[in-house]
């Protein structure tokens, strides 16, 4: 047998092209005739606009047109939409202002340079209204709906009535997804009822299917190119106003438009984690048992959109607990709409779990690791079925082994290196294993290589790498004769890749497209060849690239295969997803994060000096990919835990710190050594392959990790994130 | 931006006329703080000066003092031999401020006359009396973590964010300007202002005056230096507090002391009571305890900065520790 | 460097075409006969051509014979107009590190200067660093070390890293931290890409 590739470190296919600066992203294109687009964005918070005035704009050199509500191209789907329905803000259709920075009117140009320019000189006057972004201040405003409602399992508030009680509010701060490439799209509409976009997406089907349902054309005259994507963690979910007020610009100028935002409207115009008030109650035996868990949360949404994430779901499963009840309500505000950011809400739900139980076990006078040991799930106590596979107490172990954690001194503020106080802390995340339906084509050519297609999306995991890897498991052909093709529209269905499940969906259908290939080189065989004649269809044996009869006395290869018989190519389509199996059980990865931490004490100035991460995601298809996409996580998380936040002057409504100064994502020195470890035992359920999801649980529970770590190095509880160096620093009064 | 005309005189005469005549033309050098308070439509201007082939770039020792052309890049003074072996708290400064891509660009000039941080000035519709004179301070009821807890006025609480200039304040250097009425030679911490009922004004140039130079005179300040920056991350960020200090300990006598501060007033913050109170005294750490208290008597905080008196405080104690135990 | 005389740019809107008109006429000025000026004043498109300057520079070793608009930045000229697009935009600000590239042999931000600034100068992207088919070292080593995920920052890392070795600031892995922190990574690769570097600097081939 060949060597064995899943598992295996193997270099991304594409790493060539992302060395060279061959790799094009969207904004890379430049179809010709190309006009450049840019955005004149609302100053006021809420209001109407009273009028929009271009002249000077459109007098300016180069100028070709400036579109807003006044005058932009009809969308069908916006007469459809019902007065009062929460189904996303129509851009361009009328003068209302529902938050600040909100685009009102779209210029484009001949040049990059003029446009930007231009989009100054347009004149926009507005009716300002009184404006609500302070989610402290709009308590009363919270609500539910039917996606939230309230969960009790046992008895509610039963925390109360334990021996050892803690309860606490937490909370985060808005962040921002902040991918390095700006958002924007190249619409071009070739007829009038004919577009292509090259698009910033982690869904080319998705962006096919809203454009569809916008514009009321077919599937088939909409073709969305988008190869290489510079990132998403969550924002490029969706298609937001400013791509579809590009599509409208275009559609009256019918020429190609690009648009590609600035760094400050990233914090405005494409989502981002809503800021969240969580109060955690957790009660115990003095033991260290669990009899309660109360998890309440707030969280800031848009006016005309209501976003919901699974900010209280972990702490309804994640530790064996008789009595938990949880509620989740939003709060409408003058700002965009929220979207998931990487590790979602359950990021946010985690920082509350994980941090108290830290604060319990440090009542308790107990390990916080025993006390999560002591509570491990066995089984899914939500939904009373067992786990698939869970391996999260060898996670633990593995964890403390390699952080050291008996150096850890329960008693905090007890340890010192180099006049920095040293502190350890530990938590652990858990997300969804899911598995969607995807399709994947496979065609063998005659010189023995193997196409595969799908409409996936790489946004920086090594989605082709890893579908490589297990076609070149399953049908025995060299990696390198082997290759993934994704990011058009025009390929067989896939969903956005998000939710840590672009292994488990496309994945499986990539292996299942590989077997069905194969059967279908059987039967070709059996037809033609006079040695396979005989044989049945289930005895062919797979192997190397090659057919072989029960007995192993007949073989032939593939490439030969399609040679004798003078066959161009063969090709299957499959089509493939879960089935009952997820009924049966429960599905999760599990993630352990420990960091030690060194805290200045005079300034506060927090140092993560060694991070271990250890994941329980399954069969881990590649090696090399999956420590970056975990490394990768643990590095939002210090930003999570440490450096960012996005703030507003509520009086306008406005970011005061919207851009990469200011708003601190976690630069190189801001990372230590990171050590990765995983499990990397196959889920006998989930998939073929047997693999969890992992971009989600790299960053969930993190930020707990260096909170619990920093409470242990100075004894000052942090439940605010992110941990500044204003909330450590002692004073000597 | 708006389109604007761009030229590169011959000469410093040639550029000094070209500013000088036309209302809003402006010198550009490294252009890493013009070009992007042009973008953010802050600035406008309708004449841009290239001075970048001026020959303003010389660093050598003239009389004793370390003559530094105003167009050196920060990248090439840090790593200079002169300034790492004579003025090393100046080459720490240099390397605490952006990033290295950053300080390729940036002149010693440039530096000088960058513009504050503060969110308001660079949002052009919000209120700054700095940037828009009468406009009202968005800061001072507003988010105002990063600003000034010294000298500050009730038109203005931003701070001056520059590193460089506060390691220069604490040497005492000399800043060259020449201009249409000739040269002359302003003591650096007399170069930038406070913001008083002037905040439109960072510094005390005149309409066409150029830096030339900056001289640091010798000093005994080789050994017991430090600088220290507290930010929000580890690196590539401005200043919440920053320190410099400049220690001559001969026998276990603090001889002579220098101590300034950044991100905490209009312009680079020496502190010369504090320097005072040490002179003579011992380098132990009651006594620099003492030293701060002095130094930061006078902070006055804002809503979200008060912590940084108490930052500061520790902050001065922490980089003499830092620079006495060397 | 010059005094402070900032307008509220707000204030000079209203003005703002006139003078756009004035100035395009006075650089055709200086660049042209008076015949074209006339007709400059009058019409948008000639105008546009005259609001452009001559610049010369070496990019990736060719000579190359260029004509901007004063505005343009080195790195729109770049990406816009040359189509050298493995030089990204990240922020436009100096703030991310995407737009590095070398100017003389050094590492700057390209989004902070202008095209006409770069008379004379011998500019170096991404796409000028290979050897024909052969990587250059640190390619190969962010390959090998996997320094990147979504691949958006690694023209600009790779373009620091060569420069940061190059200057001797790759003495450590904390060293390289420091002078690697002016290119942020949002996949997080920095451990990778500290790693790649050390590979780089370890192994001893020229740089």
């Amino acid at each position: 047998m060949k060597k064995q590739q899943t598992g295996q470190s193997m270099d991304r296919v594409d790493g060539r092209l992302k060395v060279t600066g061959g790799a094009r992203y969207f904004a890379d294109h430049q179809p010709d005739g190309l006009l450049y687009a840019a955005l004149v964005c609302s100053p006021v918070s809420s209001g109407t606009i009273k009028s929009v005035n271009a002249t000077l704009a459109l007098r300016a050199p180069g100028v070709v047109d400036v579109v807003s509500h006044l005058n932009a191209p009809r969308v069908p789907a916006y007469q459809e939409s019902k007065p009062g329905a929460k189904d996303g803000l129509k851009i361009f259709k009328d003068d209302r202002i529902y938050s600040n920075g909100q685009p009102v009117a779209i210029v484009v140009a001949n040049t990059l340079e003029r446009a930007v320019y231009a989009a100054s000189l347009v004149e926009v006057q507005y009716n300002q209204e009184t404006h609500y972004t302070d989610m402290n201040a709009s308590m009363d405003k919270a609500f539910q709906n039917s996606r939230m409602k309230d969960y009790v399992r046992g008895e509610a508030g039963a925390w109360e009535k334990a021996a050892v009680t803690h309860t606490a509010q937490y909370t985060i701060p808005l962040e921002v997804h902040n991918p390095m490439e700006l958002a924007g799209i190249i619409a071009h509409w070739t007829t009038p009822d004919t577009l292509t976009l090259y698009a910033k997406t982690q869904g080319v089907k998705s962006v096919q299917e809203t454009i569809q349902d916008l514009f009321k054309i077919p599937e088939q005259n909409i073709t969305v190119h988008s190869q290489f994507v510079g990132g998403g963690f969550g924002m490029a979910l969706r298609i937001w106003p400013l791509e579809v007020a590009t599509i409208l610009a275009a559609k009256k100028i019918r020429k190609p438009v690009k648009l590609v935002i600035t760094r400050d409207q990233m914090f405005t115009l494409v989502g981002y984690r809503p800021n969240a008030t969580q109060q955690l109650s957790i009660g115990a035996t003095a033991e260290g048992k669990l009899t309660g868990i109360t998890h309440e949360a707030v969280a800031i949404t848009s006016p005309y959109e209501d976003f919901t994430e699974g900010i209280v779901a972990m702490s309804k499963f994640m530790y064996a607990c008789p009595n938990v009840n949880t509620k989740y309500q939003l709060v409408p505000l003058n700002m965009s709409t929220p979207v998931w950011m990487r590790g979602p809400g359950e990021a946010t739900g985690s920082f509350a779990l994980e941090s108290a139980i830290d604060e319990l076990a440090h009542k308790l006078k107990m390990d916080p690791l025993q006390l999560r040991v002591i509570n491990h799930a066995d089984v899914d106590p939500e939904k009373n079925l067992p786990f698939s596979s869970k391996y999260l107490k060898e996670a633990y172990e593995i964890g403390a082994e390699k952080i050291g954690w008996t150096n850890r001194n329960p008693v905090p503020r007890s340890r010192e290196e180099d006049g920095m106080l040293v502190g350890y802390g530990m938590s652990s995340g858990t997300f969804g294993a899911y598995r969607g339906k995807a399709t994947v084509s496979a065609t063998l050519k005659a010189d023995g290589s193997l196409v595969l297609q799908s409409a996936a999306s790489d946004i920086g995991p090594g989605t082709a790498t890893a579908m490589v890897q297990i076609a070149a498991d399953v049908t025995g052909i060299a990696p390198e004769k082997i290759k993934f093709m994704l990011g058009e529209s025009s390929y067989p269905f896939a969903p956005e890749q998000g939710g840590s499940s672009t292994v488990s969906t496309v994945g499986s259908a990539v292996s299942d497209a590989c077997k069905a290939l194969q059967q279908q080189l059987a039967t070709i065989a059996i037809s033609n060849i006079p040695a396979f004649k005989t044989a049945a269809p289930e005895t062919i044996i797979y192997e190397d690239g090659q057919l072989l009869t029960a007995n192993r006395q007949e073989k032939i290869s593939y490439e030969a295969l399609l040679q004798q018989q003078q066959l161009p190519e063969v090709k299957v389509m499959t089509t493939s997803q879960g089935g009952p199996e997820r009924k049966k059980y429960s599905m999760y990865s599990f993630s352990v994060h420990f960091a030690k931490v060194h805290v200045h004490p005079a300034t506060g100035v927090v140092r993560i000096k060694h991070i271990v991460s250890v994941a329980d995601a399954g069969t881990i298809v590649n090696a090399k990919t999956a420590r970056s996409q975990m490394i990768g996580g643990v590095v939002g998380g210090i930003g999570m835990a440490l450096t960012e936040e996005a703030i507003l002057d509520h009086r306008f409504g406005r970011f005061v710190n919207n851009n990469f100064a200011d708003y601190h994502v976690a630069v190189n020195a801001d990372t230590p050594p990171t050590d990765v470890y995983f499990i990397n035992k196959k889920d006998p359920y989930i998939n073929p392959m047997g693999s969890k999801g992992m971009g989600e649980i790299a960053l969930i529970g993190f930020a707990a990790a260096v909170a619990n770590a920093v409470f242990n190095a100075t004894g000052k509880r942090v439940r605010d994130l992110p941990i500044t160096p204003d909330k450590v620093l002692e004073t000597t009064a | 931006m708006n389109q604007f005309s761009y030229v590169r005189p011959a000469n410093l005469k040639a550029a000094i006329d070209a500013v000088a005549k036309d209302k809003s033309a402006r010198f550009i050098a490294g252009g890493t703080n013009l070009l992007d308070l042009m973008k953010s439509g802050v600035v406008t201007s309708e004449k841009l000066v290239d001075i970048n082939r001026l020959p303003l770039k010389d660093i050598q020792l003239s009389e004793g003092a370390l003559h530094i052309g105003a167009l050196v890049l920060n990248s090439d003074l840090a790593a200079h031999d002169l300034v790492k072996t004579q003025h090393p708290l100046l080459s720490q400064a240099l390397l605490a401020g952006a990033s290295q891509q950053l300080r390729n660009m940036a002149t010693v000039g440039g530096n000088m006359m960058q513009r504050t941080r503060c969110t308001y000035f660079y949002d052009t519709t919000m209120p700054c009396n700095k940037r828009a004179p009468n406009s009202g301070c968005g800061a001072i009821g507003g988010i105002n973590r990063m600003h000034a807890i010294f000298g500050a006025s009730d038109s203005c609480i931003a701070v001056h964010p520059s590193d460089m200039c506060v390691a220069l304040a604490a040497l005492d250097a000399m800043v060259l300007v020449t201009g249409p009425k000739g040269s002359r030679r302003i003591p650096f911490t007399d170069f930038h202002r406070l913001p008083g009922n002037t905040p439109q004004l960072d510094n005390n140039l005149g309409k066409g005056e150029l830096i030339t130079a900056v001289e640091i005179p010798s000093n005994h300040f080789t050994k017991n230096i430090y600088y220290l920056k507290v930010r929000d991350r580890a690196s590539y960020a401005f200043a919440l507090v920053s320190v410099a200090v400049a220690l001559d300990i001969r026998d276990g006598v603090i001889h002579e002391a220098r101590l300034a501060m950044g991100g905490v007033a209009h312009k680079p913050w020496r502190l010369p009571e504090a320097e005072k109170a040490l002179a003579g005294k011992a380098p132990t750490a009651e006594n620099f305890r003492i030293a701060a208290g002095i130094a930061t008597q006078s902070a006055k905080a804002y809503k979200h900065n008060m912590f940084k008196p108490a930052l500061a405080l520790n902050s001065i104690q922490t980089a003499l520790q830092k620079a006495a135990s060397v | 460097m010059s005094a402070e005389n900032d307008q509220h740019p707000r204030d000079k809107q209203a003005g703002r075409r006139d003078f756009l008109k004035q100035s395009s006429a006075m650089m055709a000025l200086a660049l042209t006969p008076p015949l074209v000026i006339k007709a400059a004043a009058h019409d948008e498109a000639i105008a546009g051509i005259f609001e452009k300057m001559p610049v010369n520079m070496e990019i990736n070793g060719k000579k190359m014979q260029l004509s901007v608009e004063p505005r343009t930045t080195l790195l729109d000229l770049l990406r816009e107009q040359l189509a050298l697009t493995g030089t990204k935009k990240g922020c436009d600000h100096g703030q991310c590190g995407a737009c590095t590239v070398h100017v003389n042999g050094r590492r700057i931000n390209s989004c902070l200067t202008l095209a006409v600034m770069q008379e004379g100068n011998q500019v170096t992207t991404i796409e000028g660093i290979a050897n024909g088919d052969q990587l250059h070292p640190v390619q190969e080593a962010f390959i090998k070390h996997d320094g990147f995920q979504c691949g958006y920052c690694t023209p600009g890392q790779i373009m620091s890293a060569v420069a940061c070795i190059r200057e001797g600031h790759a003495g450590s892995p904390e060293q390289i931290r420091e002078f690697m922190s002016g290119n942020i990574c949002r996949c997080g690769a920095y451990d990778n890409i500290v790693n790649a570097i050390v590979d780089v600097k370890s192994g001893g081939k020229t740089v």
